[in-house]
């Protein structure tokens, strides 16, 4: 409750704050700092510490799993600040109103992450969105920026028309938004209502995090997003959205007696499979990004398909490896001049400490050991080899691993093998030490995972 | 009072869903893409609506939730059109053929 | 604490290296660390330390129950001295070598031997992955940085096909963990109750990752390709260590926690093997590149150690234990010649040079008796080796085609002597040309890499036994595993 309540006032603060604060990086320290301390107050809330004492009637429930996604979407947000924040305040005039958009979407993610009830589902679901509608446009003079929120706006209304439909529908047979009433045998007879119900929420949630079949919108809307905010929807909006489905499959899913596994199993293949083919034809590395983000939710989908110990561990690991990589490299991206493959020709000598780290990044990716995304594949598959069916999903993940090098290794080649001069934005040292701080998170939770996963437990 | 059947009034609201749908695919006009999306969100408020009234009328959950579906669609038209107007501004059309910066 | 040490000494040292600007000054460390952790090795097998540093055993991972655990058996000494052997050659040989960045080169040099020591000695199967692949990605800047002219298209193809293969690995060492009730240790993969189905599904994932590995026939394509393109430095671990990765595999990983399947589809690996070693040593007649000339010879000599292990008897396995040795060091004499010829012309063309043996009679005396080693020939520490092989795979109450195979593989060895002597003909003999005839003999540090490498190769061939009784317990174990004898 600490997170949802403080992350709204916060929101509310720096709204204000664009009013009466007129130096940029006042308002720059301001929201780092409210992002430090919605930090803090959730960690404190784990340690079970409320600041405020609120009777939900039980539409909210603050698990573990919960708490702990939200300390690492917190973190993570934090260090895109710390990383990025300049390059919030430089998209357009209204720096502050960027961070309290975010500051909202951090309140939307702490809903979803706690919800019981699907109509806090889809009012956090609600509370992400429509700040990113904004936050994708919000590089007003830019056409790309403009169609790509129109774009976003159209497909992702109409998504959340199919949502309301399906909690309709199962409102119809359960008499009830309740998660635990999904169980519950009364009206056995509107069973085909809550069947169907249930599919238009998953085909909805489906949209969201951008899984094929319904993954269209996703690389028009990531390339024409302004690059800071590409990097924030890419890594934290999916992952909170991808804990919404995941809480929601545990809930009311599994159980109901259906083979939803199938479903998943085809359609996680199909995005993996769209997602790594269409990445290695890129030539924009923002571009590839997008796809690749594709092709990672389709490993994410991993942790709804297995639905055991495996895959909540892993769906944690994942959300903090894949964040805190494609961050930090959308850092880097932010950085260059040319977007293109070429752009990154011959980082490595005019820019050693970038190349070097967005190299542990891009290994990280692709799941090479000794990195955090090392782990976060080995327990979305061990949890698939666990669930026992379906070894032919596995079979067919690892081939799109091995493809996903192809373009993760070719930033890594312009930038170390190919000579050329890659121009940058001039960087200070304190970004350079704050990307060496994450590839040495990236690496320290690459070999000691129980780093994070403890708290899962204790 | 129920001499509607239910049946009649999911049918309307279905109707509503469809033709928003047909609406959001086939127009080209963004105002009356909206006014589509706004279509579809307003057919589900009558599934609520009708739901509480027919099936659970002794509780009140469904009108509630409709009353939060007016709101969220609220904001979210202020948005969509906030987005179209900025569009307009640069492109002088609010066609979504003329929207297309971004191929693949 | 000896394999913690192993590894540690040039993992930190290769890391450090990083920093160090001054050329000579990063060469000579790499050379003392890895003279260092030969000694390590040394002293550790003449039995000066105590037998309990051999192991090492702590908690890594409480959740998914994974351990460090490295421990130094038989076979792991056996290859772990190959490894601490060649590093120190490997960077004396190719001493007057010129890198760009060198202090990076030399750094990511011990960061691969650091991986491959990992891979020899870990007894638990994430460990086992993790130093897998760890000593993959060194190599892979290695052969991309500083290779030939296709260097970029051919490494990334060259690690996308292992990094399929170990994806594999890593899908069979997961299922082997539920089925051996949550726990990655070595010792409790080895009496698993399997069905023959479930024990088929994890051989083949196994399998694939080594064949890849090693490589065998038709896994085979990345290697000469990556062969040719990689400096010479790194091409030596490539064939003398990395490709004994695989070989390694198939011996602690495969055939005694799978030995039914190892049993059933012996014969196919077998066939697989034969018709590797022939097309390898039909190709190699036929380049004029001498980097291909050894990677396709270096096809057939591995693939005579799969042929030992899948049509197995206890005179093949330990053959295919020692040859592992041997070949290790043959082909690193060999790839040094190569090296020494590249570096003073330029050229790596058999038809372009000729009549070396006038202008540096040394490096050819020394070539011959590598070369004839790299043919068996009796004496040389290979002949032993392959004399065991083909003895076991005869012998071998595994397969009904021993003797075809035997043939088939006699033939290569045959095929072998004919590729070898013909280019130490073209290359060593004949007429100088204007590209030759100015060269000069070998300078010392190449010469005491070789003779080394010469004495080696004649201690073992006269006086294989200390290596014999090294491995014969795992031998034996392994049979056992397999009820054969």
């Amino acid at each position: 409750m600490n997170a949802i309540i403080l992350s709204a006032i916060l929101g509310v603060i720096l709204m204000f704050s664009g009013i009466f604060v007129t130096s940029k990086t006042a308002i720059r320290n301001i929201a780092t700092a409210g992002m430090a301390l919605l930090l803090l107050v959730n960690i404190a809330e784990q340690g079970g510490f409320h600041l405020f004492n609120v009777n939900t009637h039980n539409m909210l429930v603050f698990s573990k799993f919960g708490l702990l996604f939200n300390s690492i979407a917190f973190s993570a947000t934090l260090l895109f600040f710390l990383v990025s924040a300049k390059d919030i305040t430089n998209v357009g005039i209204n720096a502050a109103e960027y961070f309290a958009l975010i500051f909202f979407i951090s309140c939307g993610i702490a809903i979803v992450s706690s919800f019981n009830s699907l109509l806090l589902l889809f009012l956090g679901i609600e509370i992400i969105s429509i700040p990113l509608y904004i936050l994708t446009g919000s590089d007003k003079r830019n056409l790309k920026s403009n169609e790509a929120s129109l774009k976003y706006f159209l497909m992702g209304s109409f998504s959340t028309g199919i949502m309301l439909l399906g909690i309709a529908l199962v409102y119809g047979a359960k008499a009830s938004f309740s998660m635990e009433q999904m169980h519950s045998s009364i009206n056995a007879g509107r069973n085909a209502w809550f069947y169907a119900g249930l599919l238009l929420v998953l085909i909805s949630m489906l949209f969201k995090v951008s899984a094929a079949p319904f993954h269209f919108w996703t690389p028009d809307v990531y390339d024409g997003a302004p690059t800071v905010f590409t990097s924030f929807m890419a890594t934290i909006v999916k992952a909170g959205v991808f804990i919404a489905l995941v809480r929601l499959f545990d809930m009311s899913f599994v159980g109901s007696g259906y083979d939803w596994q199938l479903i998943i199993a085809i359609v996680t293949a199909a995005t993996l499979f769209i997602g790594n083919i269409t990445a290695i034809f890129q030539q924009s590395v923002k571009r590839m990004l997008a796809y690749s983000s594709i092709a990672q939710a389709g490993f994410m989908l991993f942790g709804v398909f297995s639905q055991n110990d495996f895959s909540r561990e892993g769906i944690i690991l994942y959300t903090l490896g894949y964040s805190l990589a494609t961050i930090g490299i959308f850092a880097v991206l932010i950085k260059m001049k040319d977007y293109t493959f070429e752009g990154f020709n011959g980082l490595a000598r005019t820019e050693p400490v970038l190349a070097a780290t967005t190299t542990i990044f891009l290994l990280s990716l692709a799941g090479i050991p000794l990195t955090i995304g090392f782990f976060a594949k080995y327990f979305m598959l061990a949890s698939a080899v666990k669930s026992g069916s379906h070894l032919w999903l596995v079979i067919f993940a690892i081939l799109c691993a091995a493809i996903s090098v192809y373009y993760y290794f070719r930033v890594i080649q312009s930038m170390y093998f190919k000579t050329g001069l890659a121009e940058t934005e001039p960087v200070t040292p304190v970004f350079r030490w704050l990307l060496a701080g994450m590839a040495a998170a990236v690496i320290i939770l690459g070999i000691f995972p129980n780093l994070v996963l403890q708290y899962l437990y204790f | 009072m129920s001499s509607i059947p239910l049946t009649h009034i999911l049918f309307v609201s279905t109707a509503l869903f469809f033709i928003g749908m047909y609406g959001l695919f086939t127009r080209r006009n963004m105002i009356t893409m909206l006014m589509s999306v706004e279509l579809i969100l307003n057919s589900v408020n009558i599934n609520f609506v009708a739901f509480n009234k027919y099936l659970y009328p002794d509780k009140l959950d469904g009108i509630f939730f409709s009353l939060f579906i007016i709101t969220i669609a609220a904001a979210e038209a202020a948005v969509a059109i906030a987005i179209i107007i900025n569009l307009y501004r640069s492109h002088h059309s609010i066609d979504v053929e003329d929207a297309t910066e971004m191929k693949y | 604490m000896v394999p913690v040490l192993l590894i540690l000494i040039p993992l930190i040292t290769g890391a450090a290296l990083f920093a160090v600007k001054q050329e000579a000054t990063a060469k000579s460390i790499a050379l003392l660390a890895s003279l260092l952790s030969l000694a390590l090795m040394l002293a550790g097998m003449s039995g000066y330390i105590d037998a309990a540093q051999m192991t090492y055993d702590q908690p890594w991972l409480g959740g998914i129950n994974s351990r460090f655990h490295f421990a130094l058996d038989g076979m792991s000494q056996l290859l772990c001295l190959l490894t601490t052997l060649s590093f120190p050659i490997i960077i004396y040989s190719t001493w007057n070598n010129r890198y760009d960045d060198s202090n990076r080169f030399f750094g990511l040099v011990l960061l691969s031997q650091a991986g491959l020591l990992g891979v020899f000695m870990a007894l638990d199967a994430l460990l086992f992955y993790f130093f897998w692949e760890l000593a993959l990605i060194p190599l892979y800047f290695l052969c991309s940085r500083w290779g030939g002219e296709r260097r970029i298209q051919v490494t990334i193809k060259f690690f996308i096909y292992t990094f399929i293969g170990s994806l594999f690995m890593l899908i069979g060492l997961i299922m082997l963990y539920f089925k051996a009730g949550g726990s990655f240790a070595w010792s409790d993969f080895l009496n698993l109750k399997m069905t023959s189905g479930q024990e088929l599904g994890i051989f083949l994932m196994l399998a694939i990752a080594f064949a890849i590995k090693m490589p065998l026939f038709p896994f085979h394509t990345w290697q000469p390709d990556t062969y040719e393109q990689s400096p010479t430095a790194v091409t030596m671990i490539l064939s003398a260590i990395m490709a004994k990765m695989g070989v390694f595999g198939l011996l602690r990983w495969l055939a005694p926690i799978v030995p039914s399947a190892t049993f059933l589809w012996g014969d196919n690996f077998a066939t697989l093997a034969v018709i590797g070693m022939l097309y390898a040593s039909f190709i190699a007649m036929r380049q004029d590149d001498l980097k291909r000339l050894v990677a396709y010879s270096s096809i057939a000599h591995i693939g005579l150690m799969i042929l030992a292990i899948f049509a197995p008897s206890y005179s093949g396995i330990q053959g295919a234990m020692i040859q592992m040795f041997n070949h290790g060091i043959n082909i690193l004499g060999m790839w040094i010649v190569v090296n020494v010829i590249e570096q003073k012309f330029g050229t790596r063309k058999i038809s372009e040079l000729g009549g070396l043996a006038q202008k540096a009679p040394v490096l050819t005396i020394l070539l011959v008796i590598v070369a004839l080693a790299n043919i068996a020939m009796p004496l040389t520490n290979a002949f032993i080796g392959e004399f065991m092989m083909f003895n076991g795979v005869l012998g071998s109450t595994a397969t009904k085609f021993g003797l075809a195979y035997t043939i088939a593989a006699l033939v290569t060895i045959i095929l072998s002597a004919v590729y070898t002597l013909r280019m130490i003909q073209r290359v060593f003999y004949g007429e100088t040309n204007e590209l030759t005839s100015k060269a000069t003999d070998i300078s010392f540090n190449v010469k005491l890499s070789l003779a080394i490498i010469v004495v080696g190769i004649i201690l073992i061939g006269v006086f294989p036994k200390p290596l014999l009784s090294l491995t014969s317990e795992v031998s034996a174990d392994i049979l056992g595993r397999m009820n054969l004898k």
